[in-house]
């Protein structure tokens, strides 16, 4: 036999059967008497349960000269309360089988809890003992502030977070929150103690400006008596939502390579800003974004790495940073394309990509192309939402962004009814090839002279 | 028995058949008509441990060659196909195993099963240079990527060389050398293909909305034609004794922000009970924000910025127990060690809590529930249990098996096991003159390698 010869019946491609149909959940909205507003969503079979509470503490809400603090707030939450040590918290929450998470960014603060669902009483027991009854212990403070000042050199040490660190210095006015790293420095981190963690915390949380959602099967669940019994103990005096001022960006074309000697491979990273989802444009550049990096048959990685072989992969792709009501100010995305490439293949990845942006303003992108992106990004909802974990987290994204509570749902009719024509526009107007910063994380003595002559601006080296 | 969260702990009712096409592949298929979408998933019998001296990383970058097309399907056609169908995809490859899978809408499922069957049956007749040479600098950019350009990067890797020795199938990991990527040759991927890539050295799992008996005919009408052969080589010996004997060590200086200190424990090889027992103990001493280690290192000690330890899991060879101690600020490492230690003394000598143990089950078992919550992550427990253990229905009773390990037996296994002569230590010292600090991530889920880890 040679390899050639075809040794088992081969059939025609079979066609799709019939599609059954599937809608992204819809929330039940409701609220508790102290003003929490709560939204749940019934999801037969997920025995585990999400639960995300969106906190409204954005990084903007910090104090001058404390950046880091939202970060160390809402960490130190589950780091002991009025009837648990910080080490009992921890073990009675992990004798629920429960994980808890807490994180700050610049659309407010999450803590999210994850729970099977015959604990799920237990576990936001806990969950309100941290909102409403943190200790806040000078010693547990103390030790969150040590271990963030240990984590800083690690962070900088990987080339993806180092770069995106860079990123943000370049794009925005030093005066900004966005352009300082989220969790905040060595300098600003040591500065934060306790009295300035409980005073933030009371600034900034109430019930009334956070919201609660809760996703999971609840068959056999009294939501309403365990929220009642549980959440519905956190009150506090009324106060108004956080005010995010505006932002503005400067993504005049410029390289600024961050030197790392010895690098093997050159971490790239090429952002400007772009719109929120308020903006009736933004499912067609979810599309348009798509068709450019979304997927290793993407236009990016069909050359960079399908037919040249420099990366593992690159991909283009949108961050919303600032989100407020769509009467209230205006929004901002990050529009990012993110990769590794070898070293030595730096300046023709980037030749390369370069010529990919240029070919898709030129020529546009076709219907195939479209087409494609629209079936994957709609056909694929189930599968990306058939546990809880990813619905909490899509509802909670629509609370702290200020965005409907059907808007996911919206947005998949919405690219159903993009044309290849307004993807096209939106995709260009987003990456144009002269107007984004690049950031390359890498040996500067190897690829800045390479990349000096590509036309992409002036090229500037930053220590790492 | 622990205190299980759910009734049936975990499965929920579901059930698995088994089933042999006439060319020996095995089917498992298990319905669940919740969310209208199918998982495929198929395990080749092959993994790192199948490689020889001077090819590692084959079966990784064969992986990769699997999407490179076949008779009917061009180019990158696998990835285009299930990604318009609004599917998701990939492969990976560990010590033991390839596995690939596509998780489809329901009424998409009959296409994943062309596909797979297409590449069993076909993909010498696409395979070519091109593709092997385009694959090749993929895969050593994911090295570079995901090992050699990341601090501790190569840690996994290190530990791995150390804890096997020389010679044994486990000795290197799945993504292999740098040097032996580049000797590989497209005569290397047919006859890997050839040995391993048959329907009587796989499994397939089918776990969703489905209709088994419409499901079992398109299995037979498109694998059933493939012809079962067989060229695969023996494994090579990978017995060892219980305990390694001695304390192996290896102190690594490299530009790394902090001290760290990971260490592999040998440990019984899964199917046993004594394996559940030892995972157990590892998720009591390193496993969550409550463990001994965490508690005395993370926040009492403060020695350290983190402290894990976690069970892989090999069928073939004793398990590895994993732990990974960053260091805080200027701490050195043997005052780490010497906590360690003493808190290993005092577990060998009293064993779990109850308390103790109930969390460790609570946690496992809240993995497994995690775990099951997808009809992909059903499929691939399906495909392990049939693969490495012959019993799909294995999977269903996996949580039981835990909850029904007792204090005692966490206790045994640690004092056989957990052992200062029973692990292989790698110590990280920086060379950077700068003050060290300390890292917050684990690598010990570094032990494996896949198609497309930039995800979607």
């Amino acid at each position: 036999m040679t390899d050639a010869d075809v040794t088992m019946d081969l059939h025609p491609m079979p066609a799709a059967g019939q599609a059954r149909n599937w809608a992204f959940p819809s929330p039940e909205r409701g609220g508790l008497p102290t003003g929490l507003p709560v939204l749940r969503c019934h999801r037969p079979g997920q025995q585990l349960v999400a639960v995300e509470i969106c906190l409204d503490a954005p990084l903007d809400a910090e104090p001058d000269g404390l950046d880091g603090i939202a970060t160390i707030m809402v960490r130190a939450l589950s780091q002991g309360a009025r009837q648990h040590s910080a080490e009992a918290f921890a073990a009675e929450l992990e004798r629920c089988g429960a994980t808890l998470q807490a994180s700050a960014d610049f659309l407010g603060a999450r803590v999210s809890l994850e729970v099977p669902a015959s604990r799920l009483r237990r576990a936001l027991g806990l969950l309100t003992e941290a909102l409403a009854e943190p200790s806040f212990a000078p010693t547990e403070i103390e030790r969150l502030v040590r271990n963030r000042l240990d984590a800083i050199p690690i962070e900088l040490a990987n080339p993806g977070q180092r770069a995106a660190i860079q990123l943000a210095r370049e794009l925005f006015p030093g005066s900004a929150r966005m352009s300082r790293p989220r969790q905040g420095t060595a300098e600003t981190v040591s500065r934060i103690d306790a009295a300035a963690v409980r005073a933030f915390y009371e600034a900034q949380l109430r019930p009334v400006t956070a919201s609660a959602v809760v996703v999971g099967d609840l068959t056999g669940v009294d939501v309403d008596g365990v929220l009642a019994g549980t959440l519905g103990s956190w009150a506090t005096a009324a106060g108004a939502p956080a005010l995010v001022p505006p932002v503005t960006a400067r993504d005049d074309g410029r390289i600024v390579i961050v030197d790392r000697p010895g690098a093997v491979q050159t971490q790239v990273l090429i952002g400007r800003l772009g719109p929120d989802r308020h903006d009736p444009i933004w499912p067609a550049l979810v599309l348009g974004t798509y068709c450019l990096g979304g997927t290793l048959t993407s236009r990016l990685d069909r050359v960079l790495r399908e037919e040249k072989g420099y990366t593992y992969g690159v991909r283009a792709a949108t961050q919303v940073l600032h989100s407020p009501a769509p009467d209230s100010g205006i929004g901002a995305a990050l529009l990012a394309i993110a990769g590794s490439v070898d070293t030595a293949a730096t300046r023709p990845a980037l030749d390369d990509l370069r010529t990919v942006l240029r070919t898709l303003a030129a020529d546009g992108l076709t219907d195939a192309e479209r087409d494609l992106a629209v079936q994957n990004l709609v056909l694929v909802a189930p599968l990306r939402y058939e546990t809880s974990e990813p619905v909490a987290d899509t509802l909670a994204d629509q609370v702290q962004q200020h965005l409907p509570d059907d808007f996911q749902a919206q947005l998949y009719a919405c690219l159903a009814e993009t044309s290849t024509a307004e993807a096209t526009a939106a995709v260009v107007t987003a990456f144009p090839e002269d107007r984004m910063v690049t950031i390359l994380v890498g040996d500067a003595a190897q690829i800045k002279t390479p990349v000096e002559d590509l036309g992409i601006g002036p090229v500037s080296v930053v220590a790492a | 028995m622990g205190n299980p969260a759910i009734n049936q702990t975990g499965t929920a009712g579901l059930t698995a058949t088994e089933h042999r096409l006439d060319n020996g592949l095995r089917l498992v298929l298990s319905e669940d008509h919740l969310t209208p979408v199918a998982a495929v998933c198929l395990w080749y019998d092959v993994g790192s441990r199948h490689e020889i001296a001077g090819r590692t990383g084959l079966a990784h970058l064969f992986e990769h060659l699997m999407f490179q097309g076949s008779a009917q399907v061009k180019g990158n056609g696998h990835f285009e196909l299930v990604q318009g169908a609004g599917g998701s995809l990939n492969g990976t490859t560990s010590f033991e195993r390839t596995n690939y899978f596509e998780t489809m809408p329901a009424h998409q499922l009959e296409l994943a099963l062309w596909l797979e069957a297409d590449r069993m049956g076909t993909l010498l007749t696409a395979l070519d240079d091109e593709s092997l040479e385009n694959q090749r600098d993929v895969v050593k950019n994911e090295r570079r990527q995901r090992y050699d350009n990341v601090p501790y990067g190569t840690a996994f890797e290190r530990l791995i060389a150390l804890a096997y020795p020389d010679g044994h199938p486990y000795h290197h990991t799945p993504i292999g050398s740098m040097t032996d990527l580049d000797a590989a040759t497209l005569a290397d991927a047919r006859a890997f293909f050839r040995a391993n890539y048959a329907p009587n050295n796989a499994v397939l799992a089918i776990v969703g909305d489905i209709d088994p008996q419409q499901t079992l005919a398109w299995a037979d009408k498109y694998f059933g034609s493939i012809p079962a052969h067989s060229g695969k080589m023996p494994l090579r010996n990978a017995e060892l004794p219980d305990i390694i004997g001695t304390q192996l060590r290896e102190i690594v200086r490299e530009d790394v922000p902090a001290r760290a200190l990971t260490a592999a424990y040998r440990l019984p090889q899964d199917g046993t009970r004594e394996c559940d027992a030892a995972d157990l103990a590892v998720t009591v001493l390193g496993n969550g924000m409550s463990s001994r280690l965490y508690n005395r290192l993370v926040r009492h000690d403060r020695t350290a910025i983190s402290a894990d330890f976690g069970l892989m899991r090999l069928a073939g060879a004793p398990s590895l127990g994993w732990l990974d101690v960053k260091a805080s600020g200027g701490t050195e490492v043997p005052e780490i060690e010497s906590a360690i230690d003493e808190e290993l003394d005092r577990f060998r000598a009293d064993g779990p809590s109850p308390e103790e143990l109930e969390r460790a089950q609570a946690q496992l078992e809240r993995e497994w529930l995690d775990q099951f919550s997808t009809v992909a992550g059903r499929a691939d427990e399906l495909c392990r249990y049939t693969v490495l253990f012959g019993d799909p229905q294995l999977a269903f009773t996996a949580v039981s098996r835990i909850l029904d390990i007792t204090a005692a037996e966490v206790t045994a296994v640690a004092a056989a096991r957990l052992r200062p002569d029973n692990r292989a230590v790698l110590v990280y010292e920086p060379t950077s003159s700068a003050e060290p600090a300390a890292a917050d991530q684990n690598g010990a889920s570094q032990n494996g390698a896949s198609q497309n880890g930039a995800g979607q």
